[in-house]
């Protein structure tokens, strides 16, 4: 059997879902709030108990990805020429004849979407605390309101584009979601100076 | 946003000019929607309760205005919900439980409120108050009464017909024939359900000048809104797209290239 390397921890993958789970329950009844749609809210019993699963799903997904900085954060800060250069190629995702440069662990297009998910992700749970604590405060529930929804309409276009590069349009990249594992010889195609880095290349 | 004029939109006509201060519209309103008395204090006016409140959903607003010839002259002046027809309150509830009643009023489901609040800041008119519960509570034009054609508890109980109920186009024409200049709500918000008939200056009365609902909802109503649903749809359309016109990565494929 080939010798398998692991890219992500059993740690990084439940929290992953346990941040996917509550990012679609958010969304679901998100959405229900927005066009008033009674078939979802009639699932959760109701708009009442859907702000109740809305707001506490909330509490779930903030501590799932404050969580989550110490599994992407640092990566995602860093960038070299060669991260440049994959934006000048469009990551190959345009054309499969352009030389996309080696990558390691994760590729530029994957940083910048973690910290647009982290900051988006921070200001649509202050701004939903404040909806839900402080509404009181009318200047500050105006403001929040906004935010709420600048930061679901960066949510509602951002992750469904992961969840496509991550499945569909990468295959072998969803196992990383499920064993955390792929074969060495796949690691180097894809991941050259990760490998470099960890002395297997 | 929403414009849903229907031809057999019903108003609800307010006179000040005929009003004398009586408030019998109060006690009516009380009485018909079951509201406690609220315990007040004198803060040197005859206007109790001071404002609003979820037991009072209408009040007579006095405004001692002295003039040359009337060194004691009181405006009298029923606030309320304004049932526009470009509601706010409707436009930002996120579980629908404010909604426009066949003759036009704004009514609200008390059961489907769940309290957010966000009807408060969306109001031009500041009218939306919450019970002890946390629902909602507002005029909203007797609705158990207007829809088996019945009037307003206020206006059937006003004995000067300071207040009217009717068919709004009628109301309006009948209070221009009259001689009443100004007729306030007429166009503002699309054109409000509750309109007032003045020959002086409105803003004589305290009326707000030109209201208007605040621009992050109209924004959010307007663009957010709709990217929310169009991005989302966008985005799953383009990587249908992509997956087929393009198609994903191979690994094979960069092999031969490298």
């Amino acid at each position: 059997m080939a010798e398998m390397v692991r890219k992500s921890s059993v740690d990084e993958i439940v929290n992953h879902w346990i941040l996917a789970g509550s990012c679609f329950l958010l969304m679901i009844t998100g959405y229900a709030f927005l066009f008033h749609i009674d078939a979802i809210s009639n699932v959760f019993g109701g708009y009442n108990s859907m702000k109740n699963v809305h707001n506490w799903g909330g509490v779930v997904f903030i501590i799932s990805l404050l969580y989550s900085i110490r599994h992407y954060l640092i990566d995602a800060l860093h960038y070299d020429a060669d991260d440049v250069q994959w934006f000048k190629v469009a990551g190959g995702y345009l054309s499969h004849k352009v030389t996309v440069p080696p990558m390691g662990k994760y590729n530029p297009g994957q940083k910048l979407y973690y910290l647009a998910i982290l900051g988006a992700g921070i200001a649509i749970a202050l701004s939903g605390l404040a909806i839900w604590l402080l509404k009181d405060n009318a200047a500050l529930l105006l403001i929040s309101h906004l935010v709420h929804n600048v930061s679901f309409s960066i949510f509602v276009i951002a992750v469904p584009v992961h969840i496509y590069l991550g499945t569909f349009a990468n295959p072998g990249t969803f196992q990383l979601m499920v064993s955390g594992t792929l074969s060495l010889e796949s690691a180097k195609k894809r991941y050259p100076k990760w490998m470099k880095a960890a002395g297997k290349m | 946003m929403a414009n849903e004029t229907t031809n057999n939109r019903k108003a609800l006509l307010v006179t000040p000019e005929a009003c004398i201060g009586c408030r019998a519209c109060q006690v009516a309103c009380k009485s018909w929607n079951q509201l406690p008395g609220i315990k007040t204090t004198n803060q040197g006016t005859y206007q109790n309760p001071p404002d609003l409140a979820s037991a009072a959903l209408n009040i007579i607003r006095y405004s001692e205005v002295p003039s040359q010839e009337n060194p004691v002259r009181w405006l009298f002046v029923s606030r309320r919900c304004m049932h526009c027809e470009d509601a706010g309150c409707m436009t930002v509830c996120p579980s629908g439980a404010l909604y426009r009643t066949p003759e036009g009023a704004v009514a609200y489901d008390r059961d489907k409120c769940i309290g957010c609040k966000l009807c408060v800041t969306a109001c031009p008119f500041d009218v939306p108050r919450y019970d002890a519960d946390g629902k909602v509570t507002k005029c909203h034009l007797c609705v158990d009464r207007i829809g088996a054609a019945m009037q307003p508890a206020c206006v059937k109980t006003c004995p000067t017909g300071a207040l009217k109920f009717g068919d709004r186009n009628d109301l309006i024409s009948t209070a221009k024939k009259d001689g009443f200049t100004t007729i306030y709500g007429e166009k503002d918000l699309s054109g409000l359900g509750t309109i007032y008939a003045f020959k002086d200056e409105p803003q004589l009365y305290g009326m707000k000048q030109n209201p208007s609902i605040p621009s992050s909802v109209v924004f959010w109503h307007t663009y957010l809104k709709p990217l929310s649903l169009f991005g989302l749809g966008g985005v799953v359309a383009a990587a249908a797209i992509h997956y087929l016109a393009i198609g994903p990565h191979k690994e094979k494929e960069e092999e031969k290239e490298v």
